[in-house]
């Protein structure tokens, strides 16, 4: 290893690193090696290795060969005791919490302070409390119950479990941020920010690789289960080079061309509420057309998506679906009238996991490849067949379960079915979380495919930079109500953003570059 | 600090959800007024204590259980059961018996046999439920039957009376006013209280079966503690059976099938009862107490025998109902 | 599928676990034929067969129940109500058989919708629901025949004792009528969209639901369902004895899970499924006949049938965990 002079010592040093499952080869005499004190992030498409060279740390896979040191001593065998005591700590993906337990318990999880093998409860809240207060800036009763808190909030429970017995040295971070809205991420940046104050290295997987330039100083990427390539000292003009490193190629353009070609109204609500998390929602979705809907967590947005959808019910206003009032209470309901979700949970909502791509697929269709509500298993199959080649999933194997798809082709699963299904009103609810670049851009293509088909597709998203990319118009909610409708000309993602966070909310550490224009100044929702 | 928070909680009139909430003990209270009205013997002293006694071995095979779905989950049919506790407390009730009347053994040995018994019970649980990876409503349902039989060829499905002066002095005693068996109650709940709620092992058993991987995650290695929750389990059916064979001076056969219905309906009854609405040692015991005093109550008021039963499934039925509208309600 | 479990390679005993079971019921089989001389007669295995047939479709019910993802602690109560209602549909009515026996299904229907409403309604979960339903249900057999005698009716129509008793073409008319419940579940629960949908609903509701199923619809219809085949067993049951003894149904509970969990551990991915549970049921079926062949004690022949039921249920699991182990690689 060629390293630049720095004369830190690497805390972590993984090298030659193989391991294979059956049919698998998923890492090929891969490396990693991070700096003491150093945020080092970690990137690659789904199934370049990522995941499973950070479970091989963990001790959840055994390696087929390889050299891991850790702080200097080279482990042998490694358990998730072995590399605790050597300070390694992670932050998982999943949020790993227990609702019906307490912010203290939660956070003392595994290493509770006790006495004669009682814990001491006000001992643990007092410490969870501090810590949390002065390490990651969170101010929480110790007695509130997980069920009770945010997503920020568990993520930062989850940050202070593993940081609070003070004993780390290395913190892996696992697509932290996944679950986060936009003006909560800095939260956990913050986070990440004090841990390099305080000499902790970090190891930073993550998608977006905005996040990757604003808070590492280096950054490996792994493709094909081996390591391609380090970049240092990052800036946006290192997206290019980290993406051709990532997909072994230049990739072409992200977001499709699109020539809107708008027809009549197939999704109209007006005076939309639910009483509680949005009200006066007036929204319009015309065949051909792509809306967005930006907001943060908690802005009514996931809560609309669901009460459109019949997940959860609307108090006021009503919704028209081809220019018909429509009484939307179930998926059910809302598919008898051609519209369809695609859900933001993909692996809750979305498939039913253990089920076959082909069961998934016509799921919602299941008449159409039945005879007298007999099963005709070649039409299933085939079907099922014409419609993974169309959509490019792989593997090609139609009887295998969805579990084992990664997460791009389960989007293009559940994109199938609604193919299939040839719903008129699609509704997205952030279409492409979890999703490698790679796949992104060819769910992007099929979405305005669908769209140039004469369907009329409503998406919720959290990224700014996919929505304006995918839409034609983006409506933003801010608590509850509709503050902007913006085309996607007009603004940029900063102001997008800025739009989103409300002017008088928006994150004073201004680290994703707010102060755009006043709701004010937008063009106010047309008719 | 926080002003990206959520937008405010459900709008829902605070009278409702109160009503939600504390439904089950209101109902609760409501049968308890009516009966103390219906009958003037209700709230004598003697019925108290003879309800409470009656509860005592409801209430600790009902801990025993509460160990297991703390460390299982709370999703029934996936997650952590034991139906075969009031089986182990039925084979220990035999075998102190036994011992005592037909073998002449002394107290000591009498329950360290009746404890391993039940102990071996539990630990037949674990093998099929850790190990094999049986789901434990199956497991235990399975070795309950089984347990029953055993017992049933072991006693001749016949009753062994007991006139140890031990047993007999746990009948009969009631230092400070209060019958032995309660006080066994008390000093069983304070253990279990400390163990589930107070003890570092309780706050694992509560990751584990709240969330394995995250148990898992945080270093703790979950089988081993489903493991110690059968076990325990087991534990609470050898104390148990100390009562019951005081209580009846010897076992008698069937009462494994009582002790299960009551078992489930104080178990669940009680975490309608708790802040979290789970599974809690005070909640249980408040559970076992409230059933022992309807049955008693419901007999004094001279309710057919018939009826005791449908009672005891309209109630659990309302009171988790409450439960599952008020969690809707959350979600 | 814990993050912990060891994620990697086959083990080498795979092959003898996959062999386990079947190995077990063989052995078993020869062990009767062996130590019998009457085991291996057709007439035996006729009686084998016939034996099953009521079990049959209490296990089928719960098939239906478990494969959308619920449990029917209730299916005992269901058989009860079909196997009293036809008799008092015809004693107290002087309804014509056929239309008792109408009568009959319904009743078993009252308790699914019962449960139904519970779960689908209420959103208890089905463990509870028929939990409370199954206290009801007693009571009010306690209760509708004043403290659980038994209901006889000698004079029953020819029509109606040849359901069970009367042959076409030298095969039982209750044999033909297992078989056609039988092909009717398999078609529908395996072959046609309602068993996909069932299955997806019970693998994971919430997809379902997104994917446009009306769950709840379902939902209904599988414990309505439940309720009137467990009935047809209580049917049978009342033809053959001309006779309805209270809660006999209890007796079949513990039997019918096991048949439906040794059947999905027969499945490639665990899943609930009819030509499994049959086989679960005859397994079970084989077991009872050939004890009752060796003459044994009556609690002796519990305790082993128990015995044995969880050595199958371990056996019949080593199959499953091997199978759910080749579901982890890439990421």
């Amino acid at each position: 290893m060629a390293q630049p002079s720095s004369g830190r010592e690497p805390v972590l040093e993984m090298t030659n690193i193989s391991k294979a499952f059956p049919g698998v080869q998923a890492l090929d005499d891969a490396g990693l090696s991070i700096r003491q004190g150093e945020v080092h992030g970690l990137v690659g498409e789904n199934g370049a290795g990522k995941s499973t060279i950070i479970k091989i740390l963990a001790g959840v896979y055994h390696r087929d060969a390889g050299r891991i040191v850790v702080d200097g001593s080279a482990l042998d065998e490694v358990t998730s005791r072995a590399v605790h005591e050597h300070g390694v700590r992670f932050v998982h993906q999943e949020l790993h919490l227990v609702p019906h337990m307490t912010v203290a318990e939660s956070v003392f999880m595994g290493h509770e302070l006790s006495r004669a093998g009682l814990i001491r409860r006000r001992e643990m809240r007092r410490r969870a409390e501090t810590f949390l207060s002065e390490r990651l800036g969170a101010d929480l009763d110790g007695e509130t119950l997980i069920r009770d808190l945010g997503s920020a909030e568990r993520k930062l429970i989850q940050i202070a479990r593993a940081l609070v017995d003070e004993g780390a040295r290395l913190v892996v971070f696992d697509e932290p941020t996944a679950p986060l809205a936009a003006g909560e991420i800095e939260r956990v940046f913050s986070a990440v920010d004090r841990l390099r104050e305080h000499g902790v290295a970090s190891l930073y997987v993550s998608h977006y690789l905005a996040e990757i330039t604003r808070l590492c100083d280096r950054v490996t990427v792994f493709r094909n289960g081996t390591d391609v390539g380090s970049l240092a000292d990052l800036d946006e003009q290192d997206h290019r080079e980290m993406i051709r490193l990532m997909v072994g190629r230049e990739l072409g353009q992200l977001f499709p061309d699109r020539r809107p070609e708008r027809g009549e109204v197939v999704l109209a609500t007006s005076g939309l509420g639910d009483g509680a998390t949005f009200s006066d929602v007036d929204l319009e979705v015309r065949r051909g057309e792509i809306v967005g809907v930006a907001g943060l967590l908690g802005s009514g947005r996931e809560e609309l998506i669901d009460s459109l959808a019949g997940l959860r019910r609307s108090r006021s206003g009503h919704v028209e679906l081809g220019g018909q009032r429509a009484r939307v209470r179930s998926p059910a309901d809302a598919l008898d009238r051609g519209m369809a979700l695609v859900p933001r949970d993909r692996r809750n909502d979305g498939l039913v996991l253990a089920m076959s791509a082909t069961d998934n697929i016509n799921l919602a269709t299941l008449p159409d490849v039945a005879r007298h509500g007999w099963i005709l298993r070649d039409a299933a199959d085939q079907r099922a067949r014409r419609m993974v080649e169309r959509l490019d999933i792989r593997p090609q194997a139609v009887e295998r379960p969805a579990q084992l798809f990664s997460g791009g082709n389960q989007q293009k699963l559940v994109l199938a079915r609604w193919l299939v299904a040839a719903a008129d009103v699609l509704l997205f609810d952030e279409p492409t979380v979890g999703v490698d670049i790679g796949a992104k851009a060819e769910i992007y293509e099929l979405m305005t495919e669908m769209a140039d088909r004469g369907a009329g597709l409503l998406v919720a998203s959290n990224d700014a930079a996919e929505l304006l990319g995918v839409c034609d118009r983006v409506v933003v909610l801010v608590r509850g109500r509709i503050v902007a409708t913006v085309r996607r000309d007009e603004v940029g993602i900063d102001e997008l953003i800025a739009l989103v966070t409300g002017s008088e909310e928006a994150p004073a550490d201004g680290g994703t570059g707010a102060g755009g224009s006043p709701a004010t100044d937008v063009e106010e929702e047309a008719r | 600090m926080s002003a990206l928070s959520r937008v405010g909680p459900d709008l829902v009139p605070a009278a409702r959800r109160v009503l939600l909430k504390r439904g089950p003990l209101l109902l609760f209270g409501a049968l308890l007024l009516y009966l103390s009205v219906a009958s003037s013997a209700f709230l004598s002293t003697a019925n108290l204590l003879s309800s409470l006694t009656q509860a005592a071995p409801i209430a600790i095979v009902a801990f025993g259980l509460a160990v297991v779905v703390r460390g299982g989950g709370d999703d029934v049919v996936a997650g952590g059961i034991d139906l075969s506790i009031p089986a182990s407390a039925a084979l220990a009730t035999a075998v102190i018996s036994d011992q005592l009347a037909n073998q002449g053994a002394g107290v000591l040995r009498a329950l360290i046999l009746a404890t391993a018994a039940a102990v071996l019970v539990g630990a037949i649980n674990v093998l099929l439920v850790t190990v094999i990876g049986l789901t434990s409503i199956l497991s235990t349902l399975a070795m309950y039957a089984t347990v029953v039989g055993v017992v049933r060829v072991y006693t001749a499905n016949r009753r062994i009376t007991v006139d140890d002066p031990t047993m007999l002095f746990v009948r009969d005693a009631r230092p400070l006013g209060i019958p032995m068996p309660v006080w066994v109650m008390f000093a069983a709940a304070v253990a279990f209280w400390l163990l589930l709620h107070r003890s570092a092992f309780g706050m694992r058993l509560q990751a584990v079966g709240g969330n394995q991987e995250a148990a898992a995650t945080s270093g703790i290695r979950p089988r081993p503690y489903i493991a110690a929750s059968f076990l325990i389990a087991g534990v609470a059916a050898a104390t148990a059976a100390v009562v019951l064979v005081a209580r009846g001076s010897g076992s008698s056969p069937g009462i494994d099938e009582r002790l299960l219905v009551d078992m489930v309906l104080a178990t669940f009854v009680g975490s309608a009862f708790s802040r979290r609405n789970v599974v809690t040692v005070p909640g249980v015991m408040l559970g076992a107490i409230l059933v022992a005093l309807m049955s008693n109550g419901l007999i004094l008021i001279r309710v057919d025998n018939s009826w005791i039963d449908g009672f005891k499934g309209v109630l659990i039925l309302i009171v988790v109902a409450a439960a599952a509208l008020q969690n809707r309600r959350r979600a | 599928m814990s993050a912990t479990d060891r994620a990697d390679g086959v083990k080498p005993g795979a092959w003898v676990a996959k062999y386990a079971f079947v190995a077990a019921f063989a052995g078993l089989f020869a062990f009767f034929a062996l130590r019998t001389t009457t085991f291996l007669s057709a007439s035996n295995l006729m009686n084998v067969l016939e034996g099953s047939m009521i079990l049959l479709f209490v296990a089928l019910a719960m098939t239906l129940v478990v494969s959308s993802g619920g449990i029917d602690l209730s299916v005992g109560i269901a058989l009860d109500f079909g196997a009293w209602f036809v008799l008092i549909a015809m004693l107290e009515y002087d309804l014509a058989w056929p239309l008792a026996v109408i009568a009959g299904l319904l009743g078993g229907a009252v308790v699914g919708g019962l449960n139904a409403f519970l779960i689908v309604g209420l959103g208890v979960t089905p463990f509870l629901a028929t939990l409370g339903t199954f206290f009801i249900g007693r009571s009010a057999q306690q209760i509708g025949t004043g403290g659980g005698g038994n209901v006889s009716f000698r004079g029953a129509p020819e029509g109606f004792q040849s359901l069970a008793g009367g042959a076409a073409l030298g095969i039982p008319h209750e044999l033909i009528i297992g078989a056609v419940v039988l092909a009717a579940f398999y078609v529908v629960l395996q072959r046609s969209t309602h068993g996909t949908r069932i299955h997806a609903m019970g693998l994971q509701d919430p997809a379902a639901r997104v994917a446009g199923l009306r769950t709840r619809r379902y939902r209904t219809l599988v414990y309505v369902l439940s309720g009137a085949t467990a009935a047809i067993g209580g049917i049978l049951l009342s033809s053959s004895l001309r006779l309805y003894t209270p809660q006999a149904g209890f007796a079949y509970l513990l039997d019918a899970i096991a048949a439906v969990f040794i059947g999905a551990s027969m499945h490639p991915r665990s899943r609930p499924n009819v030509l499994g549970t049959l086989v679960g049921v005859l397994f079970l079926g084989v077991v009872g006949n050939g004890l009752d062949l060796l003459g044994l004690d009556f609690n002796l022949k519990a305790a082993l049938r128990g015995g044995i039921l969880v050595v199958a249920l371990a056996l019949a699991f080593l199959v499953s965990r091997r199978g759910s182990a080749a579901s982890a690689s890439g990421d």
